[in-house]
């Protein structure tokens, strides 16, 4: 790994982000005290583990599992349907839960629908859209093989690259 | 110099600089939307001496809050590629390698916890959920101070390296393309599948506020055409406690302040005076909005009835006791446009009790929770 560089932009910013940080620091024990800042802090470093050490590593798992798991042809639309479906159930799993629904029972016009359901819809949109895009690499490198290859590959036939 | 290494787990070969530089411009501009689109919504809501939010053009609010919250939820696919093609670095050994380096590293602390902080809590608001002890506006106010303040020293330190990412070339433009249509993902199809994510994202939500895609809101947790009347409400007349007062004979509309005859009017004498109809957007905060056909008084008349300056502030009053947003401020654009109603009807109905019967706010380019519900005193100042 190259040794990183500061020029001047780092010594420029530097002053400036730190000042803004310290404005919202500030800002923030005013308006919520310093047992509110304390609180907020630990909400920061919450998300922070929950990213680090939760999600991310559970991401890598899946990804990986899913490259093992699958042969070469069908592995992208596969995980960008993956990628997809998993930031679509962030959104919305409040709702599936019916988390802030419970703390206003008597609104119904708060997450109105039936969220499994229209979970289930969504999700079947993507992966429709994932199982087209399949079938037009398909489509796309059937005709490839086909054709002579103006490209000389490496290793020969380019399943053999595996 | 020591040199820097990371585990040798990590074997993508999207994990690169130039994959890191895309996906950190794109947060970049969404980010700095957010964030002044933000500080806008704050303002408005609580005005410095030197800050008036005009009441002109009327759907401004409407537009800015819409954005605000559909680019925070297409954010999030963005950060958790970022972050993951960062990741690598967070177990680099040794952990730094200078002064400056370690200034660097300390910052991404901020940045990395305030924007998984800023885009969840902002998620959960939508949801009006607060799984947490705080204040929400104002701890997500504040964080997002501290989140750009680490962003701009993080664009500090990696100007250089993204512009040279960047404008370099595509590196594996020039790599021998032995697998073409058999290959897993390359960066092109990465940046294809995070886009694709953010855009599904926007499609099934963004109906909340985006009308003609209402019916493919699947995942909001709001809908433009869902709630009494017809249009959501954020909060009701029981939890706001004023369900016995409305419904009062003792009910009285007062103007009061620095007038120089005060006013008190029953719903029925207010029904009486000259009656005007606008359609105006309720824009809440969370994101949602609902354009109706309101009828009412306009409050520039009972101003003028009351005999008050024609630059005249004034402050509306709900029957509500208790909690935020018991009152709301008109300044002299709002006070004095045409279309700022006490309005008693919506769509030709009297008002629904949850929508603020016997008589509400509504007026143009206003915050949703500045449309106050349940008026019962204007206090001119």
């Amino acid at each position: 790994m190259s040794p990183p560089r500061y020029g001047s932009s780092f010594w420029i910013a530097l002053p400036i982000g730190a000042a803004v940080m310290v404005f919202g620091a500030i800002g923030l024990i005013g308006d919520l005290g310093v047992g509110g800042g304390v609180e907020v802090g630990g909400w920061l470093v919450g998300a922070d583990v929950a990213h680090d050490f939760v999600l991310a590593p559970l991401a890598c798992l899946v990804g990986a599992a899913v490259a093992r798991a699958l042969p070469r042809w069908c592995r992208a639309p596969t995980q960008a349907a993956l990628v997809t479906s998993g930031v679509l159930l962030i959104v919305v799993f409040p709702a599936l839960r019916g988390f802030g629904r419970d703390q206003v029972p008597d609104n119904p016009s708060v997450q109105p629908l039936d969220y499994t359901t229209a979970t289930l819809t969504a999700l079947a949109l993507v992966w429709a859209a994932a199982g087209v895009w399949l079938l037009a690499r398909l489509a796309t490198a059937g005709r490839g093989r086909r054709r002579p290859r103006t490209r000389a590959t490496p290793g020969g036939h380019p399943m053999s690259q595996r | 110099m020591i040199e820097q290494t990371t585990p040798r787990i990590f074997t993508g070969s999207l994990r690169d600089e130039r994959t890191a530089a895309l996906l950190g411009v794109a947060l970049g501009v969404t980010f700095g939307v957010c964030f002044v689109t933000g500080v806008l919504s704050h303002l408005i809501q609580d005005p410095p001496s030197w800050f008036q939010w005009p009441s002109r053009p009327a759907g401004l609010y409407r537009v800015t809050q819409g954005v605000h919250v559909a680019t925070g939820l297409a954010s999030i696919p963005l950060l958790l590629a970022k972050l993951w093609v960062v990741y690598p670095k967070l177990f680099a050994w040794p952990p730094f390698r200078s002064v400056a380096h370690l200034v660097e590293r300390l910052a991404i602390f901020p940045l990395v916890a305030g924007g998984v902080f800023e885009l969840f809590t902002g998620l959960a608001d939508t949801h009006i959920w607060y799984p947490w002890p705080f204040n929400f506006r104002a701890a997500h106010y504040w964080v997002a101070w501290i989140t750009i303040g680490a962003l701009v020293v993080h664009i500090g330190a990696k100007w250089a390296a993204t512009r040279a990412a960047l404008f370099a070339g595509d590196a594996s433009a020039t790599a021998p393309p032995p697998t073409e249509h058999t290959s897993a993902f390359d960066r092109r199809t990465f940046m294809t599948a995070v886009f694709a994510a953010a855009g599904a994202v926007t499609l099934f939500t963004v109906g909340q506020t985006v009308a003609p895609l209402r019916k493919l809101a699947f995942l909001a947790p709001r809908r433009p055409d869902s709630g009494p009347q017809g249009f959501p409400v954020n909060r009701t007349a029981a939890t706001a406690g004023v369900v016995d007062a409305a419904h009062s004979p003792d009910y009285r509309l007062r103007v009061e302040g620095k007038v120089h005859r005060k006013l008190a009017f029953t719903r029925e004498e207010l029904l009486a005076m000259p009656q005007h109809e606008a359609t105006l957007s309720i824009s809440c905060v969370e994101g949602w909005s609902t354009t109706q056909r309101w009828r009412g008084v306009r409050v520039r008349d009972l101003l003028t009835h009351a005999g008050s300056a024609s630059d005249a502030e004034v402050r509306v009053d709900s029957l509500q006791r208790r909690r935020a947003y018991r009152s709301s401020d008109l300044n002299r654009w709002h006070a004095h446009d045409p279309d700022t109603l006490l309005a008693l009807q919506v769509n030709g109905e009297p008002l629904d009790l949850d929508h603020g019967y016997p008589v509400r706010l509504i007026g143009p380019n206003r915050p949703g929770v500045m449309q106050t519900k349940w008026v019962t005193r204007l206090v001119v100042r």
